[in-house]
């Protein structure tokens, strides 16, 4: 190869330029923690500064707290309304209640309370579960509705048989040998187990965040199909946020008991639910820090308005009224807090991000020549026809895409071949006809497994979502399939920002870059791009093109590509299928189909024919 | 046992169930919005217009009827206002999240203006029953009954033609399906969402207007009752306005009949059925595979 065929350089600054601004900082969630923990302390003197002595008070700002960190999971990190938060809690609630009564309030000594502690908040769980069942397919107000129902229900039944230790007119007892009065004595050593269980969720929940089940929810909340096209299924997704908020719930619901010792229905009351979901809305409560501010202005409000002889009402209004203002701006107090810090910061983050890209679209890369591959079937799609009532979108489709290949796929629009792509990567079960892929039929199998059997895709509109990292979207899309340093290694290969680059800095065409590096990163036997240079301009267009025709020999991905640039299907593809109106008008190999007559009418028009 | 009676008193809770439910449908349908304020509106509107009857106004009983109307419905369309301007083209779930706010609202002012609780709602409408016998069974109709379930009929059956028949029912229906396109073509789509929300505030508030309080009385589970209402609109899958009917009262029969049962466990369940009936309608209607968007 001669070097002319090298693509033009300016200059070869490393790519890594964007990196710069982004630290990552894994010591950061233990480090809330003890900060957490340290004002938590702190709080402990305040009401005494106040004059107005009361650890209840504080107690009663860490379970509000606890109860806004399990409610985010829900509202803010997967996108859902759930109205019953205080349910879980009374849930909880009432079974440690129970187990107490009927179980004994001494049966495992002084740890007692704790192992009932945890099963109450395993029951939460449970709770958390089913109401979540129906909402695992169908998205929008559906979780609202049963979750308000359920606080409702719940509520008139205990309102009418009260809670077990009400019942039999006792109390449970605290763990730890701790006193059951709520004079200073009893109630510091109490705050004190509180302070340290609210840390502990707190600092979990942040790492459960960082994890693949958090990435998970954020996914889920952008987008269902991007979801299930990496290969993770949705409804398991849905279900851990459910199940993981409930349980903080049900955690909070002990956290009652130790305080007040038996259960009222006041407590849990839907309305109660009603304002920790707008609260929750208001600060941003999947924020941990935010979270704690909401249980601060819960329990400081109500307490400020009794100083001015007002009702606590008043509080609710105003919650209220921010409530339709944060909704309606789509923001919360605690994004807006981020942005302000880092206004600045910002700036210069999208200004290094682009000026990278810039710089990437010059840099040196060895040409390699149009991919052969070895000749082996790896995608046989069998007579596929997919049919929206009387549309054929697709009629008798017969394609093979050989290994090692790049198979282009094009069409006018209209064509069908972005059905084609959603029939094989199983988002049309309805589709007939036959797909194996390296000996595997896929036909049965739902998007999620399709993606797992080696089978990725990418989207024509934008299903990254901006909540995450770069690299916590590319190890959450890989599943484990390619190692730190290769993340880096592809990220760096198609000009990608660096690993750490929030994904909110970035542009929609970057953003696009990203999904094909982590759709090869993921190492799929096929990945299929959707339209993935629109967005391009034409130098990243060639740099773009150079850069696939690599991808099969480097990281033994074959490819399948739908593109309308037909300067880069030429780039690229070894062989190209033409769809119109549904059918295949032409296949072969890329010189055959693009010199067919027929083709060019299609796909040019009659006018723009040489 | 014979349960006729209790059928016949589910019948006016159900009615207003019904109502509820046909409300939420068409709001839903016209307006993207599962409307969780829409009791919370009538009740305060109701509230407003019984402070103007009793106390120290003495005013007329029509004339607190008609404030009580208005009032719900300006509120309702303020409401809708703030939606179809700042949320015109968000997803359902975040449109219908507004009304959870506007519901605390709602229910906190009342609380502040009227009382927390324990507030006994007195509805316009003469309560004086109307008995007669079936087969030596003492059957009791009451008018706010028969005039709920006309309502809810009549609403129906009106808002079938007006959609259906009407060339202003297409506009509706437009700016529903294709927003942008009926914008495209002239329709003023925020004039026409205010509209919906404001005739819907009116009707609940014409319905609460003869709802007995027997039905509920205290002020936050009064406006709570937009949950059966919830559940008759999932009959219909928020579509049918027919289902939506058939399901209010089917709910309002079903807890007549369970809180009629000596024992309290059974009758303890009347409190359930609606989120049984929410769960196994939601369940039934995802038993196929659907995805958040088309593409």
């Amino acid at each position: 190869m001669s070097p002319d065929n090298k693509v033009k350089l300016n200059n070869t600054v490393p790519s890594s330029l964007a990196n710069q601004s982004f630290v990552h900082k894994a010591w950061a969630p233990t480090a809330f923690g003890v900060v957490a923990v340290l004002v938590g302390v702190a709080l402990l003197f305040i009401p005494w500064i106040a004059g107005d002595f009361s650890y209840t008070r504080v107690s009663q700002v860490l379970i509000m707290m606890t109860l806004l960190m399990g409610l985010g999971i829900v509202t803010g990190t997967a996108g859902m309304i759930a109205l019953c938060q205080l349910t879980f809690a009374a849930a909880s609630a009432y079974a440690i209640e129970w187990m107490s009564v009927h179980l004994g309030a001494n049966t495992f000594g002084g740890v007692t309370f704790i192992v009932y502690w945890i099963i109450g908040a395993l029951i939460s769980l449970v709770i958390g579960i089913i109401i979540g069942l129906p909402a695992l397919r169908l998205r929008g107000v559906n979780l609202a509705v049963v979750t308000l129902s359920l606080a409702f229900a719940f509520d008139l039944t205990i309102v009418v048989f009260g809670f077990p230790e009400n019942q039999v007119n006792s109390y449970i007892v605290r763990p730890f040998g701790i006193g059951g009065s709520s004079s200073q004595k009893d109630m510091f050593p109490l705050t004190v187990l509180i302070i340290i269980v609210t840390a502990i969720i707190a600092v979990a929940l942040v790492y459960m965040q960082r994890s693949r089940w958090g990435s998970s929810w954020k996914m889920v909340a952008f987008s269902e199909r991007g979801t299930a096209s990496a290969g993770t299924n949705v409804q398991f997704a849905k279900i851990t946020a459910f199940a993981v908020s409930a349980f903080v719930g049900g955690l909070a619901g002990g956290m009652f008991e130790l305080v007040y010792r038996q259960g009222t229905p006041l407590l849990f009351s839907p309305y109660g639910s009603i304002v920790l979901y707008v609260l929750s809305t208001i600060v941003g409560s999947y924020l941990i820090d935010m979270a704690f501010f909401g249980g601060i202005l819960s329990v400081a409000i109500p307490f400020i308005l009794t100083r001015l002889h007002l009702q606590a009402f008043w509080g609710d209004i105003l919650f209220g009224v921010l409530g339709i203002q944060g909704l309606t701006t789509g923001s919360n107090l605690g994004e807006d807090i981020r942005r302000g810090m880092r206004k600045g910061k910002r700036a210069k983050q999208m200004e290094a991000v682009a000026e990278a890209a810039a710089v990437e679209t010059h840099r040196e890369i060895s040409s390699v020549p149009i991919p052969k591959g070895t000749g082996k079937p790896l995608l046989v799609v069998d007579d596929l026809t997919v049919q929206f009532g009387a549309v054929k979108a697709n009629a008798n489709v017969n394609v093979t895409v050989t290994e090692g290949t790049i198979f282009g796929l094009i069409g006018p629009n209209g064509a069908g071949k972005s059905t084609f792509i959603d029939a094989i990567s199983g988002f049309l079960p309805q589709h007939t006809g036959s797909v194996t892929l390296d000996g595997v039929k896929l036909d049965k199998l739902t998007p999620s497994r399709i993606a797992r059997t080696g089978l990725r895709r990418t989207y024509q509109q934008d299903r990254v979502p901006s909540t995450l990292t770069v690299g916590a979207y590319l190890k959450f899309v890989s599943r484990g399939a390619a190692t730190r340093d290769e993340i880096d290694e592809v990220l760096d290969f198609f000009g990608c920002p660096g690993y750490y680059t929030p994904l909110s800095v970035v542009d929609v065409g970057t953003r696009r870059l990203i999904e094909v590096a982590a759709g090869v990163a993921s190492k799929p036997k096929l990945l299929m791009l959707d339209e993935p240079a629109a967005g391009l301009d034409h130098e990243q267009h060639i740099a773009f093109g150079e850069r696939l025709r690599q991808v099969p020999t480097k990281y033994g991905v074959t490819l399948l590509i739908i593109e309308h640039d037909l300067d880069l299907v030429r780039a690229v593809s070894t062989e190209l299928t033409v769809l119109n109106f549904g059918e295949v008008l032409a296949s072969g190999s890329q010189e055959e189909v693009l010199s067919n007559k027929e083709v060019l009418k299609a796909y040019m028009g009659e006018t723009e024919m040489m | 046992m014979n349960l006729l009676p209790q059928i016949l008193a589910g019948l006016t809770p159900g009615a207003f169930f019904a109502i509820v439910g046909i409300l939420l449908t068409l709001m839903a349908q016209l307006t993207r919005v599962v409307n969780f304020s829409q009791v919370a509106f009538g009740m305060f509107g109701g509230f407003v217009g019984m402070w103007l009857e009793t106390g120290r106004n003495h005013l007329p009983v029509w004339v607190g009827a008609i404030v009580a109307i208005v009032v719900t419905a300006i509120l309702s369309a303020i409401i809708g206002w703030i939606i179809a301007t700042w949320l015109p083209n968000a997803q359902m779930a975040a449109r219908s999240a507004v009304t959870v706010s506007s519901l605390l609202i709602l229910v906190a002012v009342g609380a502040v203006l009227f009382g927390a609780s324990h507030n006994n709602y007195k509805p316009l409408l003469p309560t004086t029953p109307i008995t007669f016998k079936v087969g030596g069974t003492d059957l009791i109709v009451t008018y706010n009954m028969i005039f709920l379930l006309a309502l809810a009929i009549v609403t129906v059956i009106v808002m079938q033609l007006l959609l259906k028949k009407t060339m202003f029912g297409v506009r509706l229906r437009a700016i529903s399906d294709r927003q942008n396109a009926a914008e495209l073509l002239g329709v003023n789509v925020k004039l026409l969402n205010v509209g919906v929300w404001a005739v819907s505030g009116a009707i609940i508030s014409i319905a609460i207007s003869f709802l007995p309080s027997t039905v509920s009385n205290d002020y936050v589970s009064f406006s709570l009752l937009v949950i059966p209402g919830a559940a008759a609109a999932l009959v219909g899958a928020f579509k049918n306005m027919w289902l939506a009917l058939v399901g209010g009262l089917v709910i309002g029969v079903l807890q007549s009949v369970l809180a009629s049962n000596p024992n309290p466990t059974i009758a303890g369940l009347k409190d359930w059925v609606v989120f049984v009936l929410i769960l196994v309608f939601l369940l039934w209607n995802q038993r196929k595979e659907v995805w958040d968007v088309a593409r």
